[in-house]
Order: C-alpha cells, then sequence, then structure tokens
C-alpha cells in the first residue's frame, strides 16, 4: 500500500520569526484597550450609581422615616 | 524573576496555561501558547491558502482570535483541538469571501442521498504526490481545505461536523463534491493519467 499523498506534500514550513512579536505586541494593545473600556465602564456605572442615588435622596426626602431604626416611635 | 516564572509556565500543560489566563490575562503567558501551537496552525494556513503571506496575516488574525475567546473555552475538548477548530473556521471563511460560494451547487445533489464513494477516494489517495500537489494549487479553496481536513489531518466526519459546525450529511456532502471536482482538475490536467 502506497504513502498517502496527503501526507507527503504536507506544508513544513515554519512561520517568521517577526510574526511572535507581532501576536505579542497585538495582544499587548488588546490587553491595553480592554483595561481601559473597563475602566471606563467602572467609572461610568459608578458616576451613574451617585447620580441616581443624589436625584433619589433629593425628590422624595419626607416620604421616609428620619429615623429607620425606631418604626414604632408616635 | 521574570525568567524563572517564563520557565515555570513552559512546564505547564494546555489547560492549566488556559485556566491562569482566564483569570488574569498575560501577554508573555500567552506567547508560550503561541510557541506551542504557532508552527502547526501556520502550516495548515498555508495548506489551505497555498501563500506564505496569507497564511502569515491568518496566523497573526487567528491567534488574537484566540486570545479575545479564551474566556469561552469550556475546557470540554482539547486546547489544541480547540485551536485548530478556529484556524479551520477562519481559513474557510476567509477564503470563501474571495471566491464564488458554491453552496447552490451542492445543494443540488442533496436529494439524491450521499453515497461515501469509494472509488474517488481510492483515485483521490492514488494520485502521484507532485500531482496531487498541483490539483490541490489549481482546485477551489474551500474545496482545498476541506480535502485537507480529511485526508491531511485525518478528521473523522463527527470531528469535521464539530470544526466546521454543520451538520453530518453536509460535511459528507462537501467532501464528495470536493473530491469529484479534484479529480475532475487531475483529468483536465493530466489526461493521459485518465
Amino acid at each position: 500500500m502506497s504513502e498517502n499523498p496527503f501526507k507527503i506534500i504536507r506544508s513544513t514550513d515554519q512561520p517568521p520569526e517577526s510574526l511572535r512579536k507581532e501576536v505579542v505586541s497585538s495582544v499587548k494593545f488588546l490587553m491595553l484597550i480592554m483595561r481601559f473600556v473597563q475602566l471606563f465602564v467602572a467609572d461610568f456605572s459608578q458616576v451613574l450609581f451617585d447620580k441616581v442615588r443624589k436625584t433619589d435622596n433629593g425628590s422624595a426626602p419626607s416620604s421616609k422615616p428620619s429615623n429607620p431604626t425606631s418604626p414604632h416611635e408616635p | 524573576m521574570f525568567k524563572s516564572r517564563a520557565k515555570k509556565d513552559q512546564s505547564l500543560t494546555d489547560e492549566e496555561l488556559v485556566s491562569l489566563l482566564q483569570k488574569e490575562m498575560d501577554a508573555e503567558r500567552f506567547a508560550v501558547l503561541y510557541d506551542r501551537y504557532s508552527s502547526k496552525v501556520f502550516q495548515k494556513c498555508v495548506g489551505m491558502t497555498r501563500d506564505r503571506d496569507m497564511a502569515k496575516d491568518l496566523t497573526h488574525d487567528i491567534f488574537l482570535k484566540v486570545f479575545l475567546n479564551l474566556s469561552k473555552f469550556d475546557h470540554r475538548s482539547k486546547f489544541g483541538t480547540w485551536v485548530y477548530s478556529i484556524t479551520y473556521n477562519y481559513c474557510l471563511d476567509t477564503l470563501r469571501k474571495g471566491q464564488r460560494h458554491r453552496e447552490e451547487d451542492i445543494d443540488e445533489r442533496t436529494q439524491e442521498g450521499i453515497p461515501m464513494d469509494d472509488a474517488s477516494e481510492a483515485h483521490l489517495l492514488g494520485m502521484r504526490a507532485e500531482r496531487l500537489d498541483h490539483v490541490l494549487t489549481e482546485i477551489d479553496a474551500t474545496d482545498r481545505a476541506i480535502l485537507l481536513m480529511k485526508y491531511e489531518d485525518e478528521l473523522s466526519v463527527v470531528d469535521m461536523q464539530g470544526a466546521l459546525g454543520i451538520g453530518e450529511s453536509a460535511v459528507k456532502m462537501r467532501l464528495l463534491r470536493a473530491r469529484d471536482r479534484a479529480i475532475a482538475k487531475y483529468h483536465h490536467l493530466y489526461p493521459e493519467g485518465s
């Protein structure tokens, strides 16, 4: 039985040396972008949360008891 | 300190490295995986595209894709299998964009059933290596890719289903059509060998 010709013609080329550097640089760049986005999104949601809290406090100050620890006060 | 960590990373298995990368991204740690798989990924890309420059670009993009999707790797298959399935899919998608798609052509014969067609397989595997190489250069890139998956990498139909995300009959049909077209090209290039 003869050898599978697909195996004979299989490529044995090696990737260029420079490719490793390019891939690592691209990965570092991606990580930087991801961290930047993460930071921006985290800050953005924090700011939004603060605003919602402030609006809530300002709009309905009298609807809640002033001292929640003593609900049975006459 | 960095050297000792790099040495330690090299002694880890693929799955251990991926677990660490899933917890914390690290380009140098990812480079260890690149070192392990870049040759094979590049060779698959060269085989499918027959173009070293294109294969270099594809290899670069495939590794970025692997990095970006690391969090989705669920450790159910081997990491290598997962990388190769990304390689096949990315090469096929890129090659399809560069040529007229033949899906309609494939659908025409699905009604007739899908014979395994051992004769065409024997014909293909009986070709002289240099002639097969010539035939593979001349046929469509998508046909070439599917033939390489089957006969060079020896993937089973089930593995090909998983890698390509298509059904069993679609895999068999694509293989059958690719074989038919390769043999027709062979007869066209080497009429005396018919």
